[in-house]
């Protein structure tokens, strides 16, 4: 694949452009190659390799293969990635989302100070990792406090304990109700898509067909 | 140099097989002429910039190999600095290993493997084997899209991965179902039909062949790698399910008497692995020969007494033989392996709680599964972490005025839920596999002459053998070729 040089612009575009966090990922595994090849010892060169490797960090997460975003921080050049704040962040972010902490995920996520060009997909983890933990809780719990459940989301646990109608009305908009003799929360499931298959056989006899059609 | 360039830019695709075929012929004898190979390395660099990868694989493929071989002189070692990462030769090998023609390609085997080689070790020289695993993954991949038939530069691929620690990226191969060698040449049931390289086939097996030189000679020790090697890779991914499958290929090899080696390590990564896939020892694959395992156990026994105090939940003893084998984790390289299993003896001991117990508070759960190092606050994010994951089927339920979290398993909604859900993936998992194992099968037939339309064929030789009196004796021997059975079975109608 001929792509652009890889530039602060181009890194820019893709991330604008790029249609989901699957493409993201694709595009960006593409000029790995590229940034491999890039002398980490100029300043300039420097700060784009950071920008790379931080974005290339959030398209991991987004598309939730944190075994392979920790490979990759092994890969990035490590006099980079032990002296740029930008990848320090995505190494204590790594950390937290590793070890499941909810509060530090939301608070490295929203109180670090992240490069400008990075925002965007920032906030998108952040979306991305409260609808996954939303879903997950939802599962996992008949019934919750609120302020447990407003820790998973990183919303204000205070405010949620005191019953705050704003705080509650957050998790009732996805079906969850609020039973207000007990101060609980009852979580509904909230179904995952599955995954599409074209070729997904539709009936069961359809694979007692290709059986029979080459098994004889 | 126009015309020069006219005759290698003839092979066009445009035609039958058999004109495609010839000409590609044609062009390929054209290219190994002796007097060509100077001419060709004179107008390298024009030939280089005006040629097309795609359109013109086999040309492009002769002259970036003449080039190369140039630059190394006599020494097939050496590695001119073009070829290196970022180099102008690096940069054309890349662009035509990620664009050539996988129908023209069928005629080069062994270039196309000289030039992977090259790409990996150029790659090596520099440290940064990163560089090369998606140049050969998409080399491998457009060859042989299905990637049934294993060659040398799958196990060099799956070895770049590993040292790269490019573990995604070997997963593309991986998930392809690997289950054929290289083509033996020369069998018998092959001279009755000889399929083109450049034609469509339903199999690489058709054009993958011990012959072509798209892979070194094989060797058991090969084999094994692959398989080990993949296994370890999705180990780094912790897909423990698919690290045990391929383990378990590993550790069944068939063999005579002795064990291999990698075998054994193959066994010391499937006891490891099976413990944090199901968090007990699974039974051997039924197909392992009985030495196999007797072997591998005798040569085991550390691992063996881990997985025991594991099994019996004694995270004390779990503890003390981890330590007491320490320098035997290491030497195996077992050594991360062994941390995990014992991370993951927490987890394990929640997860048989389900089978004695409906509901626990986290106090019991505490006292029942966790080591005792584990302060009681820690015990309620681990197993909530548990339940989110999915890891096993339970609900968390919390109350207002007892802080106590309970644990309630098998949630009868939720399980329901759950349970079609895996269902419905184990369906679209067995769905593919059963497509892959019975297109093998008809291929198999086809190419043993053991279809049903062949066995029918033969029931009407037979019929017509009859009919003809026993006089005509030489029949059967007529009808094997293909122009005689439209007569037969026109005769038969008649």
């Amino acid at each position: 694949m001929d792509l652009p040089p890889l530039s602060k612009e181009q890194l820019s575009a893709v991330l604008k452009s790029s249609r989901s966090p699957t493409e993201l990922y694709n595009t960006l595994v593409e000029y790995e190659v590229e940034a491999c090849l890039m002398p980490t010892t100029d300043s300039d060169v420097s700060e784009l390799l950071s920008l790379f490797y931080s974005t290339f960090f959030f398209a991991h997460l987004l598309t939730d293969q944190i075994y392979e975003a920790r490979a990759m921080t092994q890969r990035m050049p490590q006099g980079l990635s032990q002296n740029d704040p930008s990848l320090q962040n995505c190494l204590t972010l790594l950390r937290a989302v590793w070890q499941r902490k909810y509060e530090s995920i939301y608070k490295i996520l929203r109180e670090l100070p992240w490069p400008e060009l990075l925002r965007p997909a920032v906030e998108s983890y952040e979306t991305y990792f409260q609808e996954k933990t939303l879903k997950e809780v939802s599962y996992a719990y008949e019934a919750i406090r609120p302020a447990t459940a407003a820790n998973y989301l990183g919303l204000d646990t205070t405010a949620a304990e005191q019953g705050d109608p704003a705080v509650i009305q957050k998790f009732t908009a996805v079906g969850w109700i609020w039973d207000e003799s007990s101060r609980l929360l009852h979580p509904k499931p909230i179904p995952t898509a599955p995954e599409k298959d074209t070729r997904l056989y539709d009936e069961v006899s359809q694979i007692m067909a290709l059986v029979g059609k080459y098994g004889g | 140099m126009a015309e020069f360039l006219s005759q290698l830019t003839s092979v066009s695709s445009d035609s039958s097989d058999e004109d495609h075929d010839k000409r590609i012929r044609d062009l390929i004898s054209y290219l190994q002429q002796p007097s060509r190979a100077s001419e060709l390395l004179a107008a390298s660099g024009y030939l280089l910039d005006n040629l097309d990868p795609y359109l013109h694989t086999l040309s492009y493929l002769s002259v970036l190999i003449l080039k190369i071989r140039s630059l190394q002189g006599g020494n097939k070692n050496r590695l001119p600095e073009q070829i290196h990462p970022g180099g102008e030769l690096w940069r054309r090998a890349v662009r035509f290993l990620r664009s050539f023609d996988p129908f023209q390609i069928r005629y080069a085997g062994q270039e196309w493997r000289r030039l992977v080689q090259l790409v990996v070790r150029a790659a090596q020289a520099v440290s940064k084997p990163h560089m090369a695993v998606l140049v050969v993954r998409d080399a491998i991949l457009r060859l042989d899209p299905s990637s049934e038939v294993l060659t040398s530069a799958h196990i060099t691929f799956i070895k770049l991965t590993l040292i790269s620690r490019s573990y995604n990226l070997a997963v593309p191969v991986l998930e392809r179902q690997v289950y054929h060698f290289p083509t033996l040449t020369g069998q018998a049931y092959q001279k009755y039909h000889q399929p083109l390289p450049c034609g469509e086939h339903e199999s690489s097996t058709a054009f993958i062949t011990d012959a072509s030189g798209f892979s070194k000679q094989l060797t058991y020790r090969d084999h094994l790698q692959f398989f080990l090697y993949g296994a370890m890779v999705y180990m780094a991914l912790k897909r423990w399910d698919r690290a045990l499958h391929y383990l378990s290929i590993v550790i069944s090899c068939p063999v005579t008497n002795a064990v291999s080696k990698i075998m054994v390590e193959g066994y010391k990564k499937w006891l490891l692995v099976s413990l944090l896939r199901n968090g007990k020892l699974v039974t051997h694959p039924d197909i392992v020969s009985s030495h196999v395992i007797r072997a591998c156990q005798s040569l085991t026994k550390p691992y063996a007494s881990l997985a025991d105090a594991f099994e019996k939940g004694d995270y004390r003893r779990l503890k003390a033989e981890a330590e007491v084998a320490r320098s035997i984790w290491r030497l195996d390289n077992n050594t991360g392996l062994v941390h995990q299993v014992i991370k993951a003896f927490n987890k394990c001991m929640t997860l048989k709680l389900g089978r004695t117990f409906s509901a626990l508070t986290m106090a019991d759960v505490a006292q029942h599964a966790s080591d005792l190092s584990a302060p009681l606050r820690e015990v309620e994010p681990l197993v909530a972490s548990l339940v989110m994951s999915g890891a096993f089927n339970a609900v968390l339920v919390q109350s207002h005025n007892h802080d106590d979290t309970m644990l309630r398993f098998s949630s009868p909604t939720r399980s329901l839920y759950a349970q079609e859900h895996y269902a419905w993936g184990r369906i679209v998992k067995e769905g593919r596999l059963l497509g892959v194992v019975a297109q093998n099968i008809y291929q198999s037939n086809h190419a043993l002459e053991l279809s049903n339309e062949q066995f029918l064929f033969s029931q009407k030789t037979l019929k017509w053998s009859d009919n003809s009196g026993k006089g005509n004796t030489g029949a059967p021997d007529e009808v094997a070729d293909g122009a005689d059975l439209e007569e037969d079975l026109m005769g038969d109608i008649h």
